[in-house]
């Protein structure tokens, strides 16, 4: 009797390790580093992305029931806003910054352009609460979670628990933004011997290891670092990026090194999307770069290219795009969910 | 086989009440919110403090966290995950039970004033940490440890109103404090809060509000740590 019990509770553990593996829909690309994100305290689940995907795209996370997380960052723009130099958000509201691409979210300590948020999770109360994007609060976000028709059985089949908190939600928009993993683009291809560049990719590739890669580090093309790029100062925004978080006279004018990965659909580029071409961005790293006292000792000798080099970094920088990722079916509009109370 | 497993179970929950029911030793700390020795009402009452000026609060709110009871500064008791939001508009949450299972002497009680860097880096929590309870800043990640909200004629800002969101787990604004009391031996304990001795030496003209990690920040909740103080 006894060695069945045992045999029936092996039984009943292995299942339910398999349960979690299948479960699990975090694949870490081949010859990536670990992710910095600690899947232990928030395990992924099937219905906990679904979950998720519906609050990353319901505006009711704003204070309008306008504005949804992606309204400011669309899956065909590589998960960002583009057309516009700066978001906006409720009201026609204008922001100061051009809103982040999301993707490989796993492998990043830090969050925004000045590193203000310090983990995944906490990162959507940011623009949640913020007066010029979604301008909402936390408690009345689960209020309107709570009494909503669909909420709290989403909610039941992800957490157990149908009762509502901002800790099931952050986790849960944290789950779906986790599965946007972008590595996939003919540049992978290329690393994992299944495609080959062109000799203008090939050259643009070497130019960009040569110029650009001691930031834009590979694979996921940032290091994931702040650095002055000297940039002008905008007299507008009068931006001065890391400071305004560490208060350090060291981190002024520095901003987070952005992915390349899906350039091509990202535009407009830097912090507050002041070029709108990939060309005025090596134009400016060429040609424009102001001096000052914390500009990235990377940038301290000039980079010198000529026109064709250019052309052909650029060449390069498209082998970034990955439109599997781009037009992935698991990160459309969840409308079998949200479709019968959508506004637009 | 039935008979057999319902008495296993029997077994198994007499065990576990023998083990987790029976001894269990709850010691109740009470904490006390005052301004000269008054409890604290919201909103409402203005304190004066003196013939021309008066003070009302509004708002406070302060984490208890990391309790330990000593012994003669020895550690005899830890509690577990253990994170208390002390909201002085709700006295449920002004008491917190600690319990224990088995009788320990004790003499000192050791407690953080505000929540630990490794937790404030550690992602979204729920209970008393839930960003929901109003004690999470959302512009730059991190714990408000301590909230005092309130008027003041004596203040210049608008509607006089002063507010000070004490927090930042970075050196080198790290506002955490670390407390120790001494205890009386007892099943409830009240830790008083004299927040008079907090506001009071304050220049509320020209300080009136803190809103992010910073020296201040750090000075004032050195301050509010000075004024627990445990009434027998």
């Amino acid at each position: 009797m006894k060695i069945k019990l045992l045999f029936l509770s092996i039984l009943c553990l292995s299942i339910s390790a398999f349960k979690v593996i299948e479960e699990n829909q975090f694949i870490i690309p081949l010859n990536w580093p670990k992710p910095v994100y600690d899947f232990a305290k928030n395990p992924l689940s099937k219905n906990k992305i679904l979950l998720g995907k519906v609050l990353f795209f319901d505006p009711i996370l704003s204070r309008t029931n306008t504005i949804s997380c992606a309204s400011c960052h669309s899956q065909y723009s590589a998960f960002t806003h583009i057309d516009h130099a700066v978001s906006h958000g409720i009201d026609d509201r204008m922001g100061t910054r051009n809103s982040p691409a999301l993707m490989n979210l796993a492998w990043h300590k830090t969050f925004m352009w000045d590193g203000a948020i310090n983990h995944l999770d906490m990162q959507a109360l940011a623009p949640i609460t913020h007066p010029d994007e979604m301008g909402e609060t936390m408690i009345n976000v689960v209020s309107k979670l709570q009494q909503s028709k669909i909420y709290p059985n989403l909610f039941y089949n992800a957490f157990g628990d149908s009762l509502i908190t901002g800790e099931h939600t952050l986790k849960a928009i944290s789950q779906f933004v986790l599965t946007l993993v972008s590595s996939n683009a003919k540049y992978d291809s290329v690393m994992r011997k299944q495609a080959q560049f062109t000799d203008q990719e090939k050259n643009g590739y070497q130019l960009f290891r040569k110029n650009c890669a001691t930031c834009h580090t590979e694979p996921l093309f940032t290091n994931l670092q702040f650095e002055n790029n000297g940039l002008k100062v905008d007299s507008i925004y009068k931006d001065y990026g890391r400071i305004r978080i560490t208060k350090e006279s060291s981190d002024s004018l520095k901003f987070k090194v952005p992915t390349l990965r899906n350039i091509e659909f990202s535009y407009p580029y830097m912090h507050d999307g002041r070029f709108k071409h990939l060309s005025e961005v090596l134009n400016h790293y060429t040609s424009n770069i102001q001096n000052s006292k914390t500009l990235s000792v990377k940038l301290a000798k000039p980079i010198v290219l000529s026109s064709n080099e250019k052309v052909d970094i650029i060449a390069f920088l498209l082998t970034l795009s990955d439109r599997k990722f781009i037009f992935n079916p698991n990160y459309f509009y969840p409308k079998e969910i949200l479709m019968p109370k959508a506004k637009d | 086989m039935k008979y057999k497993i319902s008495t296993l179970v029997v077994t198994f929950f007499s065990i576990f009440n023998a083990s987790f029911g029976q001894d269990v030793h709850t010691i109740k700390l009470m904490f006390q919110n005052e301004f000269f020795n008054k409890t604290l009402v919201f909103d409402d009452l203005y304190f004066k403090i003196n013939q021309q000026d008066s003070i009302q609060i509004n708002e406070l709110k302060y984490y208890i966290s990391n309790i330990e009871l000593l012994d003669n500064g020895n550690s005899v008791w830890k509690e577990t995950n253990s994170f208390h939001l002390i909201d002085g508009s709700n006295n449920k949450t002004n008491e917190v039970n600690l319990n224990l299972n088995r009788l320990i002497n004790f003499n000192q009680l050791k407690f953080d004033l505000g929540i630990d860097s490794i937790t404030n880096v550690s992602g979204a929590m729920g209970g008393d940490l839930d960003p929901t309870k109003g004690m999470y800043w959302t512009w730059k990640s991190g714990y408000i440890n301590f909230k005092l909200e309130g008027k003041s004629n004596l203040c210049d800002s608008r509607n006089h109103e002063f507010q000070f969101h004490l927090g930042g787990y970075q050196y080198p604004h790290n506002s955490l404090q670390k407390i120790v009391v001494n205890i009386p031996q007892n099943d409830k304990i009240k830790i008083v809060l004299a927040l008079e001795k907090l506001l009071l030496p304050i220049n509320l003209k020209l300080q009136n509000h803190i809103m992010s990690p910073s020296k201040d920040a750090v000075l004032l909740s050195e301050k509010a740590s000075l004024l627990f103080s445990v009434k027998e």
